[in-house]
């Protein structure tokens, strides 16, 4: 595993699949951004770990990630977002579906040096569970030696809305149907950072891998 | 004439949570009959339609509902629908990520395909979605807007409305569509909902007030209180019931 390097001023887009090899490094210069989007289709285990360095000032990193498990997968994400300088920008955003006993885990740290004032850090995760077996553990972190800073993290674990199945079905949309058009809508804020050319693909992908958990659940 | 009963409800017992709701509910609509259910808070009427719908957290206990000879209680959810009945829902429920269109078209095709058709043509189903958006005087953007997410209460109302013509219902159930409403969505909802029935149809229309029932004007006019239906008569009794109130009936 190479580090990936984004130069000064140097705008980068990545889309990581199962099967990819993740940088063991992310280091972004002065006024560089990277846009990351890692996606993990069901069947597959995972074991991530991303470290992301803003070395240079207006150094910005956007991570987004969506995870779709429906059997027996172990999914392991920990992302470190080092805020080194002054006035970066960094944004997590992990989504995903647990079902089957499957089981993620998600260790998200924001480190906001002394020095890197005018700081703003984001990260969110929020999961849903499918089933009683499967097992979801998020454990967002802020570790901040700076003051003047914007972070904020969130973390939720939910299910599907009942409420709102027995609408799509009051209106003769199947179960089925109204589980999947559920998933497909809760995870489409990270496919929309999927760069245009790899999205539709992409995205018809996950459709069919929830369908599918959904059809044998 | 027996052929011409559209649903008929006999001993109708519903719970929820261990709680008994509705205890005893006989009614028959024929085909072409608009009927109001009105009752104080708290009778049931809710409950009633969300038992004819198929909501699953209530339980029925004992009775049974026929629709057009069917047993609708033996059907899920969706299969209601597919037969024809159509709840407007009191609190339209939000669905964030989902477009009214996507929505719709997911909630046509599955009909399409509970009748053994095939889907309908993008070019057909955005025109039908245009010409009955058209009928409830939403703007076109909402075709794009997620299901009723930062709707105010006319908007869902109507958004409502517009799905029973999507949908076209033998059956439309109005759970208090008039809550809410000023006078011009009340007035645009009541003609919605006057222009779609025919006289093989039927409504019922459950309300706590006489407003819409001066705009969508009953055949039969039912009284539900706690859990039963305790007086039945024809639109005469809309007037009664606001002269006297439901204590004195």
């Amino acid at each position: 595993m190479k580090d990936l390097l984004i130069h000064s001023g140097e705008v980068v887009h990545k889309v990581f699949v199962y099967g990819d090899t993740l940088p063991a490094r992310i280091i972004v210069e002065r006024d560089g951004r990277v846009d990351v989007v890692v996606l993990i289709m069901p069947g597959v285990s995972e074991d991530l770990k991303l470290d992301v360095e803003l070395v240079g000032e207006g150094a910005e990193a956007n991570i987004y990630g969506a995870y779709v498990c429906g059997a027996d997968e172990r999914v392991k994400i920990a992302v470190d977002m080092h805020h080194k300088v002054p006035h970066c920008n960094s944004r997590q955003l992990f989504k995903g579906v647990a079902g089957g006993s499957s089981r993620v885990d998600f260790y998200g740290k924001i480190i906001v040096a002394q020095d890197a004032q005018r700081t703003e850090a984001y990260q969110e995760n929020h999961n849903i569970l499918l089933s009683d077996n499967a097992k979801v553990d998020t454990k967002p972190q802020l570790e901040i030696y700076a003051d003047d800073v914007k972070c904020s993290h969130g973390a939720t674990i939910g299910r599907l809305n009942e409420e709102e199945q027995f609408y799509m079905r009051s209106r003769g949309i199947t179960l089925e149907d109204a589980k999947v058009l559920q998933m497909i809508s809760f995870i489409a804020p990270v496919l929309e950072n999927i760069p245009e050319a790899d999205r539709e693909q992409l995205s018809v992908q996950f459709e069919d891998a929830i369908r599918n958990i959904v059809h044998n659940s | 004439m027996a052929n011409d009963i559209l649903l008929k409800i006999e001993g109708l017992h519903a719970s929820v949570e261990d709680k008994e709701i509705l205890k005893g509910v006989d009614l028959t609509i024929r085909k072409g009959e608009i009927h109001a259910v009105m009752g104080p808070n708290g009778a049931g009427k809710s409950t009633l339609s969300a038992v004819l719908a198929g909501k699953p957290q209530f339980t029925v206990t004992a009775g049974s509902i026929e629709l057009l000879g069917q047993d609708l209680l033996a059907m899920s959810p969706e299969e209601r629908a597919w037969a024809g009945i159509f709840l407007s829902f009191q609190y339209p429920v939000e669905i964030p990520g989902v477009t009214i269109t996507n929505f719709m078209k997911t909630a046509v095709n599955a009909h399409r395909a509970g009748k053994g058709l095939e889907p309908l043509k993008a070019g057909d189903f955005l025109k039908l979605m245009r010409e009955k958006m058209a009928f409830v005087q939403m703007k076109p953007e909402f075709a794009k807007r997620e299901v009723n997410v930062g709707f105010s209460g006319g908007e869902k109302k109507r958004n409502e409305i517009f799905q029973m013509a999507m949908l076209d219902p033998t059956l439309a159930i109005l759970d208090e569509t008039d809550s809410g409403l000023d006078v011009d969505a009340l007035r645009i909802v009541a003609n919605g909902v006057n222009a779609l029935h025919t006289p093989e149809k039927a409504a019922i229309v459950i309300t706590h007030y006489q407003r819409l029932l001066d705009y969508i004007v009953p055949d039969v006019v039912h009284v539900l209180k706690d859990g039963k239906i305790v007086k039945t008569a024809g639109r005469e009794l809309v007037a009664e019931i606001e002269e006297k109130g439901y204590d004195n009936l």
